[in-house]
């Protein structure tokens, strides 16, 4: 049985456009850690929408609450009130078992320290998802994929063999494997220098041009957030701003404004 | 760095945990045994005291001869003195035999510590007090009689065996006896008859030729207790005296007090078997505390790899390799006086409360109250325990010392594998294994083919042992190829299974360390199962030659063959109805009768005159009660077995031809020569007939449905029989038999339990790596999360990780076992015959499935931790 909730998508403020259907989408999202004198309020009543085949980057300083959104965007951690859903599925609502049926076949994830198991090559490392879940390996897609992220050669090495970037692109194939909805990123070129981070990032770039992804990636760099098709700027747990298709500075500009605000 | 080696501690509290309950384990079993020691110590004082705690003075060191007891007794003070002398005897009534060692009477029976239930002591010859269960068990009262069966030396003694006599001799049974104290309860009680008896049954046992040994130590009273000290020097001088004129030796002549001399036995049996039970139970705690050592050295080669980034930092602020070292030492010196006071408390504890279940339970042997503890009791275990967590701690420790200063610098990942182990590991133990192994083989060869048991043996057991380290040594090498097989093996049947393969394999050297704990155990076990199995099989064989009738109910047993043939007495004939009362007592299978009568046979080369007693059974009837056939297969008309033994007295060989001359006919017959072990040749019952057409049944073969239970059967034939008041006699063969069994069940039965503990210890082994994996891999654990594991399949990934390393130790293990255990038994029962082997199948799967449930359980708390991750921590930057 599917949890479904459907919420009125309220017409003004939000970036929603009634052309497509949105993929990802949070309704007053609100999350607390601690309690009492050490409360701390991550996130403060989210409302945002994500476009399906959009490639966006959620922007802020650090500790504003940016990796809290994707957690509870993506059902891994859970939220203190509000809803999010992924398509029409109520994310919040699920429990553990749905939330891995839902990891599995809808949600990719691509991890800043790549996160790709030691002891398989990199080709297992993609294929393990689908395997996980009991499927089959559509092996066409899987060539698709590896020739856009120029795997080809580098399939049957371990990750001790491969390179930062190599082993960011393989995490990249390895969230696209079972074709989710949508795949979230956490700074995804944060442990790569800048030439590696450059490839990765037009790597996920070309995944949504070419092989109609969505994806949402989070950064705190407006040069990485500059090859998204939006940017979402969150300051103090709370939406701050709306950048469509950025540039390195109009990024860097939006979270300058940013900090002076916080700063004032 | 002390403050940080404490801080350090506490923070992995948890992950020693498991690694200090193996070294508690370890201890409380070295103090068990070191308690155990002492128990006995203390229960052989107690029983010793209560012996002759009626005397005010014992005299040790001399003989207790006629001329000392005068000069004793002819001592001012001295009210009696008598020799402390105990024979042992064979007693019968209603066909049940006891051997029982019977107390000379003393003088003043007050000196005796036992009581008189019922009746009184023995007043004249030919009376005797038994104890309470002796009496009972051979169904004599007061005032009954039962018969003394003693062999006597008779004639001129020139050869052993003929002068050998049986003497049966009534003796009326005047009182029952208790023994409140305890003091004969290691000896199994005493009965107590008149000195002079008892002094002239011991006399007729001495071997022909030899002089009666005379008691050593004798029991005196005094006529005013308080007198000890005069009395002690007066008896002192007394036997100098005489001894100087009659140049005995008085070097080691003592008068002490009861007190004084318990101490003293008490102190001489701990320099002897006390010491070897204590040290034949040490070894299993050696090999217990082995596999302590290896889960205490796995645990630590953990932490430091976990803890190098910290390691490294500490490097870049200046500590030098010493410290390190020393701070690992350090941790190790902690965890293993930690631990091992406790399992010398857990020992302690545990030794009380055994023998407080010990005292309620009655044993029979008076137990003390409390444990007794000796400094050694508390400074081994401690000592040992701390020493070997250090030792295990060596290698860890100078690992910690290779930690570069650099890794500081290094992105934090999960630890990488050990370095491989030194090539000169790898050819020290192919070296080791392969002289073991030739060694171990040249032994078995030499006791079988070259029939030279002990030294075979010998060289067997140094062998195995030498192999066995090898083996252990190189685990390093193998062990992980065999889990990578065994990886691939159970890959094949998904996804978590594959990634349980792979996580065994990331770590080589901590999955072989693990199973090599686990292997140590089971090889162990399955050596001595298999072992015992074989030695079974084997005695089996060779009991079913020595045995081959369960039981025996017969008149003619203890008749000489040679009277019979001279015609004067024919045995007395088994009751007709006596086949039928047998075979209905349960537990019998099979009755038959057999007929015998008294022939004389001739032959060429055959000693004149030879008298045998022949009986007549058909083939089937034979093979349908013997334990082995082939020893009456030749049987048919004119053929007559004979069995091995008397082939051999009289020089009969297979395929003679033999006239047999019996009371009414003669019979041309041919020998054919079994392994039967009997003293009379059988033919089939007509050729019996043409011997003698009357010739009566005079024993009934008995066939037991399980020969195990012979213990409880033949005691009811017994009682049947006794009730019928025949005059025949039942031999239970299949007691002796089951008696075998059981003493080879029971030896194995306390060798296992004393390797469980090494077995249990290693589980905590599988656990704690486990635990530690998991622990390491929680990113990874969170990863796989996020990517879609659930948390049935994480777990599922953890039991199959334990089971694998669980099931590849048990399972090679129990290959290993298999072949000590053959090789065991080859070299040490090769004399007895063709040693057979044999896989004890049900032990095998025990140990199997207790491996596999094992490996199970440890995966369910490093499961419980590993499910509890959150996939967020996946996305963690540190
Ligand atoms: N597990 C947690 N417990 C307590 N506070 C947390 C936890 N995770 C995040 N926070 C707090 O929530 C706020 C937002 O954190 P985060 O979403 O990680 O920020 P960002 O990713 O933008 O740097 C920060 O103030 C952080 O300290
Ligand atoms: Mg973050």
């Amino acid at each position: 049985m599917d949890t479904t909730v459907y919420v009125p998508i309220p017409d003004e403020g939000t970036a929603a456009r009634p052309t497509v259907t949105p993929a990802v989408r949070a309704r007053a999202l609100t999350k607390t850690y601690g309690r009492g004198e050490a409360q701390v309020r991550a996130l403060d009543g989210v409302d945002v929408d994500f476009t399906a085949g959009r490639f966006t980057a959620i922007m802020g300083p650090s500790g504003s609450g940016k990796s809290t959104l994707m957690h509870l965007l993506a059902g891994l951690d859970s939220a203190t009130s509000g809803q999010s859903f992924i398509g029409s599925t109520e994310v919040t609502g699920l429990n553990d078992k749905a939330l891995t049926a839902l990891r599995r076949t809808r949600v990719g994830f691509v991890f800043q320290q790549f996160n790709l198991l030691p002891m398989f090559t990199a080709e297992q490392n993609i294929t393990l998802p689908v395997e996980l879940a009991g499927g089959t390996v559509d092996r066409q897609w899987l060539g698709t994929l590896v020739d856009t992220l120029g795997l080809s050669k580098r399939l049957t090495h371990r990750p001790s063999e491969l390179s930062g970037g190599q082993q960011q692109r393989v995490a990249i194939a390895r969230a696209l494997i079972a074709q989710p909805d949508v795949v979230f990123a956490d700074e995804p070129t944060g442990n790569l220098d800048s030439r590696s981070g450059a490839e990765v990032l037009s790597f996920l770039r070309r995944s949504v041009r070419e092989l109609g992804r969505t994806i949402i990636m989070v950064t705190h760099d407006p040069a990485a957030a500059a090859y998204a098709d939006r940017v979402v700027l969150i300051a103090d747990g709370k939406i701050a701003g709306d950048i469509t298709d950025p540039t390195p500075e109009s990024a860097l500009a939006g979270l300058d404004a940013l900090r002076t605000v916080a700063s004032r | 760095m002390i403050r940080l080696t404490l801080s350090q501690m506490r923070r992995s509290a948890g992950r020693l945990a498991a690694a200090g309950l193996a070294i508690v384990i370890g201890t409380a079993f070295v103090a068990i045994t070191l308690l155990a020691g002492n128990v006995i110590t203390r229960t052989t004082y107690d029983s010793i005291a209560a012996q002759f705690t009626g005397a005010d003075l014992v005299v040790r060191g001399v003989p207790a001869d006629d001329a000392a007891l005068d000069a004793v007794r002819g001592t001012d003070g001295v009210a009696t003195a008598d020799p402390q002398l105990m024979t042992y005897q064979q007693l019968e009534a209603g066909g049940r035999t006891i051997y029982q060692g019977v107390l000379a009477e003393p003088t003043d029976t007050s000196v005796l510590p036992l009581e008189v239930a019922d009746g009184s002591l023995p007043e004249a010859s030919g009376e005797i007090a038994l104890p309470t269960d002796v009496a009972e068990r051979l169904d004599a009262a007061p005032g009954d009689t039962i018969t003394l069966v003693r062999n006597v030396l008779e004639g001129d003694q020139s050869s052993e065996e003929d002068a050998w006599t049986e003497v049966r001799e009534q003796l009326t049974v005047s009182g029952t006896l208790t023994d409140p104290y305890g003091a004969y309860s290691m000896q199994g009680g005493a009965a107590v008859a008149p000195a002079a008896d008892v002094a002239g049954w011991e006399d007729d046992l001495a071997a022909p030729g030899e002089e009666p040994v005379a008691p050593t130590t004798m029991l005196v009273t005094l006529d005013d207790p308080a007198g000890v000290e005069q009395a002690r020097t007066a008896i002192t001088g007394a036997l100098t005296n005489g001894a100087a004129a009659s140049g005995a030796d008085t070097a080691d002549l003592k008068v002490v007090t009861p007190e004084e001399h318990a101490e003293a036995v008490a102190s001489e049996m701990t320099g002897g078997e006390n010491v070897m039970f204590t040290l034949f139970v040490l070894v299993f705690a050696a090999v217990a505390l082995l596999v302590a050592a290896l889960v205490i050295a796995n645990t630590f080669q953990v932490l430091v790899a976990q803890r190098t980034r910290t390691l490294a930092l500490l490097r870049c602020v200046g500590a030098d390799k010493g410290q390190l070292r020393r701070s690992v030492l350090f941790e190790a010196a902690v965890l293993g006086l930690l631990s091992s006071a406790v399992g010398l408390v857990a020992g302690v504890g545990l030794g009380q409360a055994a023998l407080t279940i010990g005292r309620g339970m009655d044993l029979g042997v008076p137990l003390p109250a409390t444990v007794t503890i000796t400094p050694a009791v508390v400074l081994i275990p401690l000592a040992v325990g701390t020493l070997v967590t250090l030792v295990a701690a060596l290698s860890p420790a100078r690992a910690a010392t290779r930690v570069a200063p650099l890794e500081a610098l290094r992105p934090a990942d999960a630890p990488s594998a050990a370095r491989g182990a030194g090539r000169v590991r790898l050819v020290l133990s192919i070296l080791v294994s392969v002289i073991g192994f030739a060694l171990l083989g040249g032994g078995v060869a030499l006791s079988t083919v070259g029939q030279e048991p002990t030294t075979g043996l010998l060289l067997a057991v140094a062998g195995g042992g030498l192999s066995f380290v090898g083996v252990l040594v190189g685990s390093v090498f193998w062990l992980p190829r065999v889990v990578a097989l065994a990886g691939r093996l159970v890959g094949m049947s998904g996804p978590t299974a594959r990634l349980a393969a792979a996580n065994t394999l990331r770590n080589p050297r901590r999955t072989a360390a693990t199973s090599t704990a686990l292997l140590i155990g089971v090889t162990l076990v399955g050596m001595m199962s298999t072992g015992a199995a074989s030695a079974r099989v084997t005695m089996d064989s060779e009991l079913d030659s020595r045995y081959p009738v369960d039981v025996t109910v017969s008149t003619d047993l203890s008749s000489d063959p040679t009277s019979v043939a001279a015609g004067d007495a024919v045995v007395a004939p088994v009751p007709a109805a006596l086949a039928g009362t047998v075979s209905d007592v349960s537990g019998v299978s099979r009755v038959v009768e057999a007929r015998a009568t008294a022939a004389t046979v001739t032959g060429d080369g055959v000693d004149e005159g030879l008298a045998v007693t022949v009986r007549g059974v058909t083939p089937d009837d034979a093979a349908s009660v013997l334990r082995s056939t082939e020893m009456v297969e030749p049987l048919a008309p004119g053929t007559v077995v004979v069995p091995e033994e008397v082939s051999e007295n009289w020089d009969i060989t297979d395929g003679q031809a033999l006239t047999l001359t019996g009371p009414d006919g003669t019979l041309d017959v041919t020998a054919a020569v079994t392994d039967l072990a009997d003293t009379g040749m059988i033919v089939v019952p007509d050729d019996l007939s043409s011997l003698d057409p009357d010739a009566p049944v005079t024993s009934l073969w008995v066939g037991l449905d399980d020969p195990s239970d012979a213990t409880s059967v033949v005691p009811s034939i017994q009682d049947a029989v006794a009730d019928t008041e025949a005059p025949a006699d039942v031999m239970g063969a299949a007691v002796e038999r089951a008696g075998f069994q059981q003493v080879i069940d029971t030896a194995l039965g306390i060798v296992i339990g004393l390797l469980a503990a090494a077995v249990v210890i290693a589980l905590i082994g599988v656990a704690n790596t486990l635990s530690l994996s998991v622990i390491e891999r929680r990113r990874e654990s969170a990863t796989l999360r996020a990517i879609g594991l659930s948390k049935g399949q994480l777990r599922g990934m953890l039991a199959v990780e334990g089971l694998l390393i669980a099931l590849v130790g048990a399972v090679l293990g129990v290959l290993l076992g298999l072949v000590y255990g053959w090789a065991g038994a080859a070299a040490a029962l090769g004399w007895a015959g063709t040693p057979v082997i044999v896989v004890p199948w049900r032990d095998v799967l025990v140990m199997l499935l207790v491996a596999a449930v094992a490996g199970l359980v440890a995966s369910v708390a490093p499961a419980r931790t590993a499910v509890k991750t959150s996939p967020v921590e996946a996305l963690a930057s540190e």
